[in-house]
């Protein structure tokens, strides 16, 4: 339903052009969920915005990006090329693709209620009367499981707990009936049992709904528990991708291997912690060649730090850019 | 919002209880009063001797030699019984008389400039800041400078000038002479109103200037809330989102401090009025205080405090329209 290609997005900075987001190329199914899994600065959040052409105004998105998009009803929309006012983008976002955001109290509005925010979202998209947009949203706050929906309705963000807004946030976001959900580390903000909770709820909506979905984390261990696909990212690209088991099971990327690692586990309290050692680059300053190198533990000296690796795929349904796994004559053949 | 708003009205009435008490006091503070003021003039250079007991007759007649809280509860009883302000003892007449035109006037001016100020500065500071960095932003910046660092009294000559050369404009009075004297006629008001933007475009101008960079500065920081994000992600179009959104939290400080700018418009008012030939308050406030006109004086303060003190109950109500959680924490 979405296929993204070559997706690269450039920022004009006062410290020059940044490109966060290189060449970056995933699908999106119907009611399939792709994990987009990586730390801060990796261009998760940047890339899903893209989606929505959300971003700010000093971004561009490269020539070869194409962005195409299979509507409710059917058309095609190449998402690149739509113009900034045009109805169509208005349709999409919200009516096409929802979104639900890290900080639901900030991303409510703190002076209008839910239904309030909820109701226009739903007269906007629907075209319905008042009354009729009110029992949607009741409808809607009843099924993300909040108790006396006719109530809590006329409810401002600051009367609600923490778990509470975001089953409304989630509830916000698909009071239009998006085939398409962003969840942009829906859970990070929660404490571990609402995080379950709220985990379990969306999977239960995915499948009711049958939407395709999009679900950034920086933690394997909630990807494990809801994606069907994921996608590890690093300095804006992807460098390995596959099923969520396979790719849990036996990890390609040195730096999927260091994430995975880095997750404490109970059964190995007395052990240090093995977090992936350094930080992030800048993307003002992307190292050459491989980006992981600086901090990768098997960086083969003379090719990873010139070279960048091709995307090669060790065994079917996954793939990795990393030269471990390719040889630096053939390409892209696989190791 | 009814109990917020009787909460306030109250506190607004007890405020100007206050007030009254304050504005007495201050009226009582300089030395002397009337009754000395009156037998000076009345009989210096005429080589009649004034006796203490000359000047107490003058006071009792004047009711001046009663006790300063029994005048306090008359004067106050007769403002809020009757709308009787007392004696204007220079003008021989009632305070009411002697005020009347002038406070209109001078609330008109007021209102007209408040109106300019926000109606200019609140829609251009918005644009300001959703154009922000654009040549329209950076020229809109140095207007401001501009209009802060631009003194009001200069202004008001180059704008009479360029009114009187451009337009014909009369120049100096809020009435054409034909209407000075006759009674209120929509022709009247429609004079006054031809009269009345050059003052308030001229009081209005370092206030839009101020505002602008006020809205510019909120507006730019509710722009990049997450809130707008998320809305903007619902497909809500960019400017009814601009309104509902960013812009109804952005105007926060500007709605709370209409008091100050009814302040300062009242403070600048004399130099421009003088400028401008216009008859208003402030110049009847500083005249009376000279005579120990204490009952002029003490209308005039009491009334700009009390539309200060009215503004800022204004403010409250629609800050607690603007943003539900004032009047929840409340």
């Amino acid at each position: 339903m979405l296929n993204v290609e070559n997706l690269s997005i450039s920022f004009r900075t006062d410290e020059g052009l940044i490109t966060p987001v290189q060449g970056v190329s995933f699908k999106v199914e119907p009611g399939k969920t792709l994990g987009l899994v990586g730390e801060s600065g990796s261009g998760k959040s940047i890339t899903t915005k893209a989606l929505m052409r959300l971003l700010p105004g000093n971004a561009s998105l490269s020539g070869e990006t194409r962005i195409t998009y299979s509507a409710k009803d059917g058309n095609e929309v190449e998402i690149h090329k739509i113009k900034p006012n045009a109805r169509s983008l208005r349709q999409l976002r919200g009516g096409e693709i929802g979104m639900i955001f890290q900080e639901p109290m900030a991303s409510f509005s703190p002076v209008y209620t839910i239904g309030n925010q909820m109701m226009e979202t739903i007269r906007l998209h629907r075209g319905c009367g008042k009354r009729e947009a009110r029992e949607l949203a009741v409808e809607m706050l009843e099924k993300v499981g909040i108790s006396n929906p006719s109530e809590r309705i006329d409810q401002y963000p600051h009367e609600m707990s923490g778990g509470m807004r975001q089953r409304a946030m989630i509830a916000l976001a698909l009071s239009a009936g998006p085939a398409l959900l962003i969840a942009d580390e829906p859970t990070t903000a929660l404490d571990v049992t609402i995080q379950a909770q709220v985990l379990d709820l969306m999977r239960d909506l995915q499948r009711d709904l049958g939407m395709g979905m999009i679900f950034i984390t920086h933690d394997l261990g909630v990807i494990a528990q809801i994606a069907d696909e994921v996608a590890v990212m690093y300095l804006g690209t992807i460098v390995e991708r596959g099923a969520t088991r396979d790719v849990i099971r036996s990890p390609k990327h040195p730096y999927t291997q260091g994430l995975l690692k880095a997750i404490p586990s109970l059964d190995t309290l007395h052990d240090r912690l093995s977090p992936v050692p350094g930080d992030i680059p800048s993307p003002t300053e992307r190292p050459t060649g491989c980006p992981f190198h600086t901090r990768c533990p098997d960086f083969i000296s003379g090719i990873c730090d010139i070279n960048t690796p091709f995307e090669v795929s060790p065994v079917a349904g996954r793939s990795v850019r990393c030269w471990l796994h390719s040889d630096v004559q053939g390409g892209r053949s696989a190791a | 919002m009814l109990r917020f708003t009787l909460e306030r009205f109250v506190g607004m009435v007890i405020t100007m209880a206050l007030v009254s008490v304050m504005v007495f006091i201050i009226m009582e503070i300089p030395p002397g009063d009337y009754a000395d003021r009156y037998a000076f003039r009345k009989f210096s250079g005429t080589g009649v001797s004034v006796t203490e007991a000359d000047i107490e007759a003058i006071r009792s007649d004047l009711g001046l030699d009663k006790p300063m809280v029994l005048r306090y509860f008359d004067w106050i009883g007769g403002i809020v019984l009757h709308g009787d302000f007392g004696q204007a003892f220079a003008f021989e007449t009632s305070v009411v008389k002697v005020i009347g035109d002038k406070a209109w006037l001078t609330l008109g001016i007021m209102l007209t400039t408040l109106i300019l100020t926000y109606a200019i500065s609140i829609p251009v500071g918005i644009y300001a800041a959703v154009k922000r960095g654009s040549s329209l932003d950076y020229g809109l910046t140095i207007f401001s400078y501009l209009g802060l660092a631009l003194p009001n009294f200069l202004l008001a000559l180059i704008m009479l000038y360029f009114a009187n050369k451009w337009f014909g404009a009369d120049i100096g009075g809020l009435l054409s002479a034909r209407y000075q004297d006759a009674p209120w006629s929509l022709a009247k008001v429609w004079d006054l109103i031809k009269h009345l933007w050059l003052p308030a475009v001229v009081l209005a101008w370092s206030a839009v200037a101020y505002q602008i960079q006020t809205m510019r500065a909120t507006m730019s920081d509710e722009l990049n809330r997450l809130s707008v994000t998320a809305a903007r992600a619902r497909g809500v179009p960019e400017g009814k989102l601009l309104l509902k959104y960013p812009a109804r939290l952005a105007i926060n400080p500007i709605v709370s401090t209409i008091g100050f700018d009814v302040n300062r418009i009242f403070s600048e008012l004399p130099i421009v009025a003088a400028v401008l030939g216009l008859t208003e308050l402030g110049e009847l406030l500083l005249k009376a205080y000279l005579d120990l006109d204490m009952y002029v004086a003490g209308a005039i303060l009491l009334l700009l405090t009390f539309i200060i003190v009215f503004m800022n109950f204004v403010s409250d109500l629609l800050l607690a329209w603007l943003d539900p959680r004032i009047k929840l924490g409340a």
